[in-house]
C-alpha cells in the first residue's frame, strides 16, 4: 500500500490490534493476577481515552475522576438500596454522570487555561468532600461503602469470576475505544484539534466552541461514569479517596506520557504505565524470595560468608522498612 | 447570638490566614514569573517545618533565628529546584504540572526516608492568652500572625523598591521586553523561584509549633493557598491578602454556623462562585 493508504488504514489497524490483544489474553493465561492487571489496564484505558477526548480541545479537566465517582456511588446505592440490577445501573450511573456534567461543565467552561484547571480541581474536591463528609448514612462517610455485589446474571451467563469480569470490561473498553477513535478520525476530531490550536479562529468559522467543548465534557463524563460503575462492582468496596487528587493525577500522567497529540497516546501510556507500576510492585515479591534464601543460607555456613548473609539481611530489613 | 461570639469566630478564622497568605504569595510569585503552577510548593513548606524541628526543637536555636534559617535554607532549595528542574518549563503549564507532581512525590518519599513517617512535635515558643474586651486570643497565634504580616510587608517592599524586585515585576509583565532592557531572565527566574519557596519555608517554620511536623504536612496549606490565589486573582499581591482574609472569615463563620465538616467545602464553593462572577479573581488583571 502507499503511505497515504497506510495512514487511512491506521484506525482500523489500531482497533483490530487492541481488540485482538484483549481477546487473545485469556487464551494465553487465566492466572487471576494477570487477569486482574489486564482488567485494570482496560479500565484505565477507558478513563484515559475519555480524558484525552477533552484534552484534545485543550481542556485539562481535573474533575474527570469525579464523574467516575458519581457513576460509582450512583450504581452502588441503586443496587444495594433500591435493588436494581447492575445491567440497568451501568447505564443509569453513566447517565447521571453525564447529566451532572451539563451544569458543572457549563460553569467550568466559562474560564480557560490555568483557571479552568483550577476550577475543575475545586469541583473535584467539592465532590470528594461531599461523599466524605455529608449524608454519612447514605455514602458511608470516611469509612466508605463495603459489600457491593458483583454484576450477576445476564442471559444465563453469571458475571462474578475474574475471567467473566475481564470479558465484560474488555467489551466495554473496546466499544469505547472504537467510538472514540472513529470520532477522533472524523470531522469532530479535526474540529477539536483546531479548537485546541486556535479557538478564536474556529469560532469565526461558525463553530460554537463553547457548545463543542461542553459536548466533549459531557461525552467524556458519560464514559467516566461507565468506568466508575464497573469499578465499584469489580472492587466491591468504595471510598471517596478513590476519586481524589492522587488517582486523578495518575490519569493525567498515563495520558500525558503516551502523548496527548494523538488518539493512540493514551493507549500506549496506559498500557506501559500500568505494567510499570505492577512491575515495581513485584519488587516486594523479590523481597519474599530474598527472605527464603537468607533462611536457607543461614543454616550451615562458615564464618567467612556469614557477614555477607547478614549484610543481605540488613538490606532486606531496610527494604521492608521503607518500601512496604 | 452576641456580637462578641461573631467577632471571636472571625478572629479564630483569621488566626492562621496570614500564614496561608505567605504560602499563596510564593505560589503566585512563581506563577507570575515562570507561568507555571508549582504543585510541590507544600513540600517546600514541609522542608521549612523540618528545619525548624531540627534547629529549634532539637538544637535549641532561638525561635526567630530558626525562622530566618528556615527561610534561607528553603530559599536555596528553591533556587536549586529552579536551576535543575523548572528552568526549561517556562510557560509549559501541563509539563510543569506533571514535573512538579513528580517532585512532590520525590520530596515526600525523601522526607519519609530521611526523617521517618511519624509526626514530630515542636514545642510552642509562646504560651498563654491575651484577653481583650471579652475576646480571647492565644499569644502563639498572635506572634505567628504578626510574623507573617512582617514577612508580607518585607516582600512588598522588596518587590517595590529593590532592583531584583523590580526586575521580577518586569519579567512578570513581559519577559521579552524585560530581557531587552538588560534584565537577566535566568537569574531573575531562579531568584523568584527561590523567594517564592523561601516564603513557603517561612510559613512552615511559623506553623511547625502550631501543628506537628510530618512528611505530608504540605497538603493542607497548599490547598488553602490555591483557594486564596484563585479568589484573590493570580499574580496579585493585594489579591492574595484579600483572598486570605476572605477565606479566614468564611471559614471562621462557617465553623460557627455549619460545623467543621461543612467548612472544608466552603472554601471550594467560594472559588467556584468567585470564578463565575469574576473569572480572573477579585483583584486579577488581564
Amino acid at each position: 500500500m502507499e503511505p497515504r493508504q497506510w495512514e487511512a488504514a491506521t484506525p482500523a489497524v489500531g482497533i483490530a490490534l487492541i481488540t485482538l490483544a484483549a481477546g487473545a489474553l485469556p487464551l494465553v493465561t487465566r492466572d487471576s493476577y494477570y487477569l486482574d492487571v489486564a482488567t485494570t489496564i482496560l479500565m484505565n484505558l477507558t478513563l484515559t481515552m475519555s480524558f484525552r477526548l477533552q484534552v484534545s480541545t485543550g481542556q485539562i479537566n481535573m474533575a474527570h475522576i469525579s464523574f467516575m465517582g458519581i457513576g460509582a456511588y450512583t450504581s452502588a446505592l441503586l443496587v444495594t438500596r433500591v435493588g436494581l440490577s447492575f445491567w440497568a445501573t451501568l447505564w443509569i450511573g453513566a447517565l447521571v454522570a453525564a447529566l451532572l456534567a451539563v451544569p458543572i461543565g457549563s460553569v467550568a467552561l466559562r474560564v480557560s487555561g490555568p483557571y479552568y484547571f483550577l476550577i475543575t480541581f475545586a469541583f473535584s474536591e467539592v465532590v470528594r468532600l461531599f461523599f466524605n463528609n455529608f449524608f454519612e448514612g447514605l455514602f458511608g462517610g470516611p469509612s466508605g461503602l463495603v459489600g457491593i455485589p458483583k454484576p450477576g446474571r445476564l442471559f444465563g451467563l453469571i458475571f462474578d469470576g475474574k475471567l467473566a469480569l475481564y470479558w465484560l470490561m474488555a467489551v466495554i473498553c473496546v466499544v469505547v475505544v472504537v467510538a472514540l477513535v472513529r470520532l477522533d478520525y472524523s470531522r469532530f476530531g479535526l474540529t477539536a484539534d483546531a479548537i485546541r490550536q486556535a479557538d478564536l479562529v474556529v469560532e469565526t468559522l461558525g463553530v460554537n466552541v463553547f457548545r463543542f467543548k461542553l459536548t466533549t465534557f459531557v461525552l467524556g463524563s458519560f464514559v467516566a461514569g461507565l468506568a466508575g460503575v464497573f469499578f465499584v462492582h469489580y472492587r466491591q468496596v468504595l471510598h471517596s479517596s478513590d476519586f481524589g487528587l492522587e488517582p486523578m493525577v495518575l490519569l493525567v500522567v498515563f495520558t500525558v506520557i503516551g502523548g496527548t497529540g494523538s488518539v493512540w497516546g493514551p493507549v500506549v501510556g496506559t498500557i506501559l504505565m500500568t505494567i510499570a507500576s505492577e512491575l515495581l510492585r513485584e519488587l516486594h515479591r523479590l523481597d519474599d524470595v530474598g527472605r527464603v534464601l537468607v533462611t536457607a543460607m543461614k543454616r550451615d555456613l562458615g564464618l567467612a560468608t556469614k557477614h555477607r548473609v547478614d549484610a543481605l539481611e540488613r538490606t532486606l530489613d531496610w527494604f521492608d522498612k521503607y518500601l512496604k | 447570638m452576641s456580637i462578641e461570639l461573631l467577632v471571636q469566630a472571625l478572629l479564630n478564622g483569621f488566626g492562621l490566614a496570614m500564614v496561608y497568605v505567605l504560602v499563596a504569595l510564593g505560589l503566585t510569585l512563581i506563577f507570575s514569573i515562570l507561568e507555571i503552577i508549582n504543585f510541590a510548593h507544600g513540600e517546600f513548606y514541609m522542608l521549612g517545618g523540618y528545619v525548624t524541628y531540627y534547629a529549634y526543637a532539637l538544637f535549641g536555636l532561638n525561635y526567630f533565628a530558626t525562622l530566618a534559617l528556615a527561610i534561607l535554607t528553603v530559599g536555596i532549595a528553591g533556587v536549586v529546584a529552579e536551576r535543575l528542574i523548572f528552568h526549561d518549563l517556562r510557560g509549559k503549564a501541563l509539563n510543569a504540572f506533571i514535573v512538579s507532581l513528580g517532585l512532590l512525590w520525590v520530596m515526600q518519599a525523601g522526607a519519609q526516608l530521611a526523617f521517618g513517617v511519624l509526626d514530630k512535635p515542636v514545642p510552642s515558643a509562646f504560651s498563654g492568652v491575651v484577653r481583650l474586651v471579652g475576646l480571647v486570643i492565644s499569644v502563639e497565634r498572635l506572634v505567628v500572625s504578626l510574623s507573617a504580616i512582617v514577612l508580607i510587608v518585607a516582600l512588598y517592599l522588596f518587590l517595590r523598591l529593590s532592583r531584583p524586585g523590580r526586575a521580577m515585576r518586569a519579567v512578570a509583565q513581559d519577559p521579552d521586553a524585560a530581557a531587552l532592557q538588560g534584565v537577566n531572565i535566568d537569574a531573575v527566574s531562579a531568584l523568584g523561584f527561590g523567594v517564592g519557596c523561601a516564603l513557603a519555608g517561612g510559613a512552615g517554620g511559623l506553623l511547625a509549633p502550631v501543628f506537628a511536623v510530618s512528611p505530608a504536612m504540605g497538603a493542607l496549606p497548599v490547598v488553602k493557598a490555591f483557594i486564596i490565589i484563585i479568589v484573590g486573582g493570580m499574580g496579585s499581591l493585594p489579591g492574595a491578602v484579600l483572598g486570605g482574609l476572605l477565606l479566614g472569615g468564611v471559614e471562621g463563620l462557617g465553623a460557627l454556623f455549619m460545623g467543621s465538616a461543612a467548612v472544608s467545602i466552603l472554601g471550594f464553593a467560594m472559588v467556584i462562585v468567585v470564578l463565575l462572577v469574576r473569572p480572573r479573581g477579585l483583584v486579577g488583571g488581564a
